[in-house]
């Protein structure tokens, strides 16, 4: 009898051993082990620039694949997807990951994005760069070079119109160095690449500061001083407001007193961009004590601008960004109002003195990225992915 | 033999502790588990298996307080999606959840699920709600204190 029983449990140990297998085998495939297909899940988050020519240039990710093409028509037809990357990766496009795209004025394109790894919340600078108009893409190169498996993710990429170029992310390795010797660190790292030759070579990467947030997109602008970093910064141990610094030896300064204390991660950055006589428009997210919900700064020297309130807190809106050139500012957020997404803008004529009224400019029921506003030649524009619509580009003037 | 037994026995135990496929959670889900859970207390977790790591120092912490706790009635909401089920129960059974009830977001208008729970919920993670037996909730924004967990459990039961 007792024997019997053995025989019995021993079926079923086996028999659920091989379930685990499976769910073993099952487990690694999802989380994007190196071994294993991409992602099958269509992305949306892409990323869009003009070049000095008035052509729109779009990066999007498809099955692992980072996919440029262009319009010569502001939107409405574009050219047949180039492949960046030669093998699939897991490239991060949704949420606050998007690949980045920029064009510098001799064409050059420049690409960046985070390749996220197997291990919980690791990740990869990536880098690439057309000498050919778009043609053809350089072998991708990663930026981080402390050689850990850590978290180096959130990248942002800017270019100065000219060779120079910077990258920032956010990066685990002091983090990981600190935990090895037994000490504690709140938070993570902000990290940078410089290039000054059109991305053939990179410095090595420089430490802007510590102790950020962990999971939030950082922004970058660039200005007359080179180039300025917003990131979602750590004050104290869980105080999670703004802040900004120049690449070149700026102090880190707190783009507002929010007071926001949380063990969490908001997953919700903030937006930064050039104007006119080296203003900054500065746009970000907060549920701190002093202030809730979206926000704009404009920064002029050591003169900050009060706090302006902007979005319907009633429906979710959230991630914002700002492009500028000259006096025009734009800004661009998503609200959903129960039923579909909506695409929201503020503009300035004045470089950003005054804004008008928020206008709800296109909406959608299906899945949506984050509306992404464009100026060029003077003319505003918003970019938005969605489902149902694809891509679609919407002049605003 | 009874070592024999034993292994037996562990081995079950070991595969009994991977948590289940997630339960796809809609815009009317809540209503049902909160239906479900009627007259009785329940802590709905709010978490996500890709992007938060706090999340899972907040499940561990769950993880362990279930060693001892016995009436701990979790809920267990990840806001990922359907295609994360996998690494969603890896990180479960990791943190000794598996056995507790698991859903996850199911719409690609995740705003949609965010409204039907909490309109004033922008996203960020993790985020709890105490419910009490007549279903008056708190919500815990950030990390779950076990201290703050254990004094409520205990005025659940009182």
């Amino acid at each position: 009898m007792a024997r019997r029983t053995i025989l019995l449990l021993g079926g079923l140990l086996a028999a659920a051993g091989l379930a685990l297998a499976g769910a073993h085998a099952q487990a690694r495939g999802a989380d994007g082990g190196k071994e294993m297909a991409m992602p099958s899940r269509p992305t949306l988050a892409v990323s869009a620039v003009f070049d000095g020519a008035g052509r729109l240039w779009l990066a999007r990710v498809e099955n692992g694949t980072l996919l440029v093409s262009h319009s010569d028509d502001g939107g409405q037809n574009f050219s047949a997807p180039v492949a960046v990357n030669p093998a699939p990766e897991n490239i991060g496009a949704e949420g606050e990951n998007r690949p980045k795209i920029a064009v510098a004025g001799n064409g050059t394109i420049h690409l960046s994005w985070t390749l996220l790894l197997p291990q919980p919340y690791t990740g990869e600078v990536r880098y690439s760069r057309s000498t050919d108009g778009g043609r053809t893409f350089s072998v991708p190169v990663t930026l981080n070079d402390d050689g850990r498996l850590s978290s180096h993710r959130f990248d942002s990429l800017i270019v100065d119109g000219g060779g120079r170029l910077a990258v920032v992310w956010l990066d685990g390795r002091d983090r990981d160095a600190a935990r090895e010797k037994g000490e504690k660190f709140s938070g993570v790292s902000l990290y940078a690449a410089r290039s000054d030759d059109d991305g053939a070579h990179f410095r090595r990467n420089e430490k802007i500061t510590a102790h950020t947030c962990e999971c939030c997109r950082t922004a970058l602008a660039w200005t007359k001083d080179g180039p300025v970093a917003l990131w979602r910064n750590l004050y104290g141990t869980n105080v999670r407001d703004f802040a900004l610094a120049k690449l070149d030896g700026g102090e880190v300064r707190r783009l507002a007193d929010d007071d926001w204390a949380i063990d969490a991660c908001p997953h919700h950055g903030g937006g930064l961009a050039g104007g006119a006589d080296g203003v900054l428009h500065a746009v970000w997210y907060t549920q701190g004590k002093n202030r809730q919900g979206l926000f704009y700064r404009r920064i002029e020297g050591d003169t900050l601008s009060a706090p302006m309130a902007f979005g319907n807190a009633q429906a979710q809106a959230g991630h914002a960004t700002v492009a500028a050139a000259g006096d025009k500012a734009l800004i661009a957020w998503r609200e959903f109002d129960g039923n579909a997404y909506g695409a929201m803008v503020l503009q300035s004529g004045d470089n950003g003195k005054s804004w008008g009224a928020a206008r709800r400019i296109a909406a959608t029921e299906g899945a949506a990225d984050y509306p992404l506003p464009l100026i060029h030649n003077g003319r505003a524009h918003v970019l938005w992915h969605t489902r149902h619509h694809g891509v679609r580009v919407i002049a605003l003037d | 033999m009874r070592t024999l037994w034993l292994i037996l026995l562990s081995g079950l135990l070991a595969v009994s502790a991977q948590a289940a496929e997630p339960k796809a959670f809609n815009a009317d889900s809540l209503k049902r588990i909160e239906a479900r859970h009627a007259g009785k207390p329940f802590i709905l977790v709010l978490w996500s298996a890709n992007w938060c790591g706090y999340c899972i120092e907040e499940l561990d912490m769950l993880g362990q307080l279930a060693k001892t706790e016995k009436r701990l009635p979790l809920v267990l909401v990840s806001v990922d999606s359907p295609e994360d089920g996998a690494a969603i129960r890896q990180t479960l059974s990791k943190a000794g959840l598996a056995h507790f009830e698991s859903w996850v977001f199911d719409d690609a208008v995740p705003e949609r699920l965010r409204a039907a729970i909490d309109p004033s919920w922008m996203g960020e993670l993790p985020r709890t709600y105490l419910y009490d037996k007549r279903h008056r909730r708190q919500a815990a924004v950030g990390k779950l204190e076990t201290a703050q967990l254990k004094t409520w459990l205990k005025q659940q039961h009182e």
